[in-house]
């Protein structure tokens, strides 16, 4: 075993969506990190759909742009398909998503990672965490290298034990032909974690040589478009050259071969014992639940601007090849495009999030975090977000800092980790609009507004830009004051007079739940604001509930807020705990005095 | 922000004067609506002023306000010091939850107290029983409310709001348009029917009140008229006294009686019995006003067999002028002779003509008091008997009207789904949570969505 010279604060396990954005913004808050991956080019890979946003999670991109990670600024770079979705409705519920070159978008990211000080990229594969006395210490690689470590975060998406599934034929794999992290998995259970198993899948790739676009529906990129970071010139990139999606449908035919193979796919080959996300059901499930329904639409969104293949968005499939095949040939528009990979289905492993704080390290390995697929989630988005947390708060505790931990009024990423570590999951969790209660303030136009001054408290976005949000926020202020004036430009850009005025109307048009909304928050900020002291034991608190007793044992809360969350406590049980630290914090300062 | 907390302060039993107190940051500002402009509040003074229900007056009360942080919370509280009636007390409580206060619950002001740095260590120790009681307690009414009538009651308000929250959610997630917007028909009438079944279980509730409590009853009248008679009557034809019990102020009895399967509290008959000893009449319409303003419901007698003095014209007045349940007994109608010429007026009362002599009549008074009490309750009589269900209630129809209206203006999906999930969450402790997940469930068991 050769053990590497270098110690690390901070290991980050995994290079996908929200590994490199763990890797990255602990770098950039001063950690001198190492991202550890089995293969440096599939990096950042988008494994299953070309696009990143999307309904509530494109709110989530910018979430992660605001507050300095790379997601958004490499959508833009890699972009070849603009759309904002939802325009016809509520700005609440507008959600921006673009289309990406999987390639353009994997090696931009993958340059942005070796551009950053502090940060090592190693292409190796993670085998065993060494924990020492319940602390982390480090990584052991399967090429006998050990990574000393104060604190690792795991993102290991879908590899943990992973196999695919292509009607009854399966395999070890973690996408496709990659090789799953089976000694890690094994390792993870050895040292206490409480793995489940959770299952997903991907539509076929076609070569769209023969494809006939003249049966398809257009779907054209914006015109003007809206760039999804906030630091991306619009202008200069509305002169850059897109691509088109298009539309077709299944038909009967489609649907009379999903019926007569029913039994071959791997969904009822019992095989898979795993749960499924039902947000991306595979077409022999529509088939199957939804009888009435005899045609689904399909996306065809191309995989980059230099290759032929398409990924065909709602034709998520885990039957056998030649099932595959046929269905494709009923397909208007795509009877002679050949497959280029077939669709499959994947079964991994994930760790209970229940096991974790807010801040996304574990209860159970101090200094160990979790954050992706693993914590049970699904999307890029999802993982993406987590990553960046997980990055910053692993930073934070090797540099004895405050966490960050985000609250549901302030960003969707607040919503989803309150969750997860909250109520757990039974299904891989994606985000939605309708989780968020305090939906009309999380919004894709102000996720600037709610998130970036953490940022630059963080030092996550560069100092040039302090001024010019300062003088967005100005200018925006002015604008809610005194509806109407002129936009001073002095400084502002990458903000633009534009942004202000229609930030403004859309603060206009919610008014009144702006009010109702923020007085809910303000009483919600009150109760998280309310630390549960680490020393406090919430089991010596006499008449809570026996349920919720139980359960603020299991969650360990670590704030009022947070416990009042809990599913099954009740307000009493909440008022007695406020009494009770109030209480301790009273004693405390009575004996230091 | 704190929420505004009231209840009452003083016992539920029988006392001259009950307190009640309200706590928050809105104190002031809900008390000056039902003060209505005019009364000036000066910290620590008392005032005595009219508390207002709509265009009528409660009752004339003191009412004293502590200014933050000179108070028992540590919070604006203002105090109000009304007659010892249940029908006040739970009246001004159910006028102050519709301006927007929450009944605290149990322990609550203390609970306030002790953050506010206004209690110490010793003193939380019963703050904390208190707390645990009611949280026992509160989980013991949500359990029960949650297998019982009331719930089965609310299960279909349940299904159709969550229903028709999947509806409306679905189709924000619907980015590619492929479901048909729905129609302000799909969205209105499922509130409608929504609103109307949580407006008739809300007008049950102090008809529930009632009915745990008891309706106190004030029989009024000249002393001729036969209110000793018609006492009797109710009592002697029952054969039914619960209770008679002797009050502590010197010249009130009570008797209880079971009427039809419901508590009914006749108060004051120490006046009617005793008038024998206290002859002028002045005298006896004093004490019929006195019991009059302490009561929920009113039976006013006349002599049937002549015109009515000036004395009881003027009373029947004050009685209506009251506003409460009423009910005018025409006595004696065995020896009617001839038809009297006078006219009762406009007003929301019921006429009953009766004997007490024969007991002709009686029958339908009894029917009369109860029958008023029962009116408001639903066909398979389920009410609301407490305020924190009656606020909840009261709570999810006012969102749900905000849906409705901003229905009308087209406001958009992400708005009225803001509303129902407030109605639905305010309705927690009745029916349940729905959680985010629970619209998901239906949204995904009947739509066909997601890639």
């Amino acid at each position: 075993m050769f053990t590497c010279e270098d110690v690390y604060d901070v290991v980050v396990i995994g290079g996908g969506h929200a590994g490199c954005e763990a890797a990255l913004i602990a770098a950039k808050t001063g950690s001198k990190t190492l991202l550890l991956t089995q293969s440096l080019d599939t990096i950042a890979q988008m494994s299953c759909n070309p696009s990143i946003g999307g309904i509530a999670k494109g709110q989530i991109v910018r979430e992660i742009d605001a507050l300095g990670g790379a997601m958004g600024k490499v959508t833009d770079a890699s972009a070849l398909h603009y759309h904002m979705l939802n325009t016809g409705k509520g700005p609440a519920v507008h959600s921006p998503r673009v289309q990406c070159d999987k390639k353009v978008y994997q090696f931009t990211f993958k340059h942005l990672l070796e551009l950053q000080p502090n940060l090592d990229i190693m292409q190796d594969e993670a085998v065993r965490l060494a924990v020492d006395d319940n602390k982390i210490t480090g990584v052991l690689t399967l090429r006998d290298t050990f990574y000393r470590a104060k604190t690792v975060i795991l993102t290991t998406g879908t590899f943990l034990a992973g196999t695919i599934h292509i009607g009854t034929v399966n395999y070890p794999g973690g996408r496709y032909n990659d090789m799953p992290s089976n000694l890690l998995a094994k390792n993870l259970k050895e040292i206490g974690l409480h793995t489940l198993r959770f299952k997903t899948g991907t539509p076929m790739r076609i070569n769209a040589r023969q494809m006939d676009v003249s049966k398809f529906r257009l779907q054209p990129s914006d015109n003007p478009l809206q760039a999804i970071s906030h630091f991306t010139d619009e202008k200069e990139q509305s002169k850059r050259q897109f691509l088109q999606c298009y539309i077709t449908r299944t038909n009967l035919e489609t649907d009379k071969i999903l019926r007569a193979n029913a039994h071959r796919s791997a969904m009822y080959s019992g095989n898979i014992h795993g749960m499924g996300p039902r947000y991306c059901p595979s077409v022999e499930d529509k088939i199957k639940k939804f009888p009435e329904i005899t045609s689904h639409p399909l996306f065809l969104e191309p995989e980059g601007f230099n290759t032929e293949e398409y990924y065909i968005q709602g034709f998520s499939t885990s039957m056998p090849e030649d099932v595959q095949r046929a269905l494709l040939k009923t397909v208007p528009g795509l009877e002679n495009t050949p497959i280029t990979r077939a669709g499959y289905a994947v079964e991994y492993d994930f760790s209970d999030p229940k096991d974790l704080y807010a801040t996304l390290e574990s209860k159970l390995i101090p200094g160990l975090f979790c954050a992706g697929q693993i914590n049970g989630t699904t999307g890029y988005e999802e993982a993406g977000g987590q990553g960046l947390i997980a990055g910053i708060n692993a930073s934070m505790k090797v540099q004895g800092k405050e966490p960050l931990v985000l609250r549901r009024d302030e960003a969707y990423i607040g919503v989803l980790i309150d969750d997860l570590v909250n109520k757990g999951v039974n299904e891989p969790y994606r985000m939605f609009t309708s989780r968020a209660e305090y939906r009309i303030l999380l919004r894709n136009d102000n996720a600037d507004l709610r998130l970036m001054p953490y940022a630059f408290k963080y030092g996550t976005i560069e100092e040039k830009y302090r001024r010019p949000f300062e003088r967005y926020q100005q200018e925006v202020d002015k604008q809610l004051q005194h509806p109407g004036t002129a936009v001073d430009d002095t400084d502002l850009y990458p903000w633009t007079p534009q942004k202000v005025l229609n930030h403004a109307d859309v603060h206009q048009k919610y008014a009144g739940y702006y009010e109702r909304n923020k007085k809910d928050a303000e009483k919600l900020a009150q109760a998280d604001s309310i630390k549960i002291p680490a020393g406090f034991d919430p089991s010596t608190v006499k008449g809570l509930l026996f349920e919720s007793s139980q359960k603020l044992q299991e969650v360990r809360p670590l704030t009022l807020g947070q416990a009042s969350r809990i599913p099954g406590v009740t307000p009493a049980d909440i008022q007695l705990l406020a009494v009770h630290i109030e209480r301790y914090r009273r004693l405390n300062r009575e004996s230091n005095a | 922000m704190q929420t505004t907390i009231c209840a009452p302060v003083t016992g539920e039993g029988k006392t001259a004067v009950s307190i009640i107190r309200l706590s928050g940051p809105q104190a002031l500002e809900f008390a000056r609506q039902i003060t209505g402009p005019g009364v000036e509040f000066t910290p620590r003074k008392q005032v005595f002023c009219a508390l207002k229900d709509g265009p009528n007056v409660l009752d004339r009360a003191l009412v004293t306000y502590f200014q933050a942080p000179h108070s028992f919370t540590g919070e604006d509280i203002v105090e109000f010091a009304v007659h010892g009636s249940s029908y006040i007390r739970g009246r001004l409580l159910e006028i102050l939850c519709r301006l927007g206060a929450v009944p605290a619950r149990r322990g609550e002001f203390s609970y306030r107290a002790f953050l506010n740095g206004k209690m110490d260590l010793v003193e939380a120790q019963g703050l904390c029983d208190l707390i645990s009681a009611d949280n026992k307690e509160a989980h013991a009414i949500a359990m029960s409310s949650l297998d019982g009538r009331l719930s089965s009651r609310l299960e279909g308000v349940k299904q159709s709001l969550t229903h028709l929250l999947a509806q409306i959610e679905v189709r924000l997630d619907d980015v590619d348009e492929e479901m048909t917007p729905l129609s302000e028909q799909e969205i209105s009438s499922p509130l409608t029917q929504a609103i109307s079944a949580l407006q008739k279980l809300a007008d049950t509730f102090s008809v529930g009140k009632f009915i745990k409590e008891g309706l106190k009853v004030a029989i009024v009248g000249a002393p001729n008229a036969g209110k000793s008679s018609l006492l009797n009557a109710l009592v002697g034809f029952d054969r039914a006294i619960v209770s008679a019990a002797s009050g502590t102020t010197r010249d009130t009895i009570e008797e209880t009686l079971d009427v039809n399967g419901r508590k009914i509290i006749l108060t004051d008959t120490a006046g009617i019995r005793e008038h024998a000893l206290d002859p002028a009449e002045q005298e006896g319409m004093k004490r019929s006003i006195k019991a009059l303003k302490g009561a929920d419901a009113v039976i006013m007698v006349m002599d049937a067999s002549r015109e009515p003095t000036l004395q009881e014209r003027s009373l029947w007045q004050d009685v209506l002028a009251e506003n409460k349940r009423t009910i005018l007994a025409f006595n004696k109608q065995d020896a009617v002779l001839q038809n009297i010429q006078w006219h009762p007026g406009e007003g929301k009362y019921s006429v009953v003509h009766l004997s007490c002599k024969t007991g002709d009549g009686v029958e339908e008074l009894k029917k009369a008091l109860t029958q008023d009490l029962t009116s408001g309750a639903a066909e398979d009589g389920v009410m609301l008997s407490n305020l924190r269900q009656y606020e909840a209630v009261l709570r999810a129809q006012t969102e749900l009207e905000m849906a409705q209206r901003r229905l009308e203006n087209q406001a958009g999906g992400e708005i009225y789904a803001e509303h129902i999930r407030a109605a639905l969450l305010s309705l927690k402790d009745l029916i349940g949570e729905v959680t985010p997940d629970d619209v998901l469930d239906v949204i995904f068991s009947k739509f066909c969505m997601g890639k």
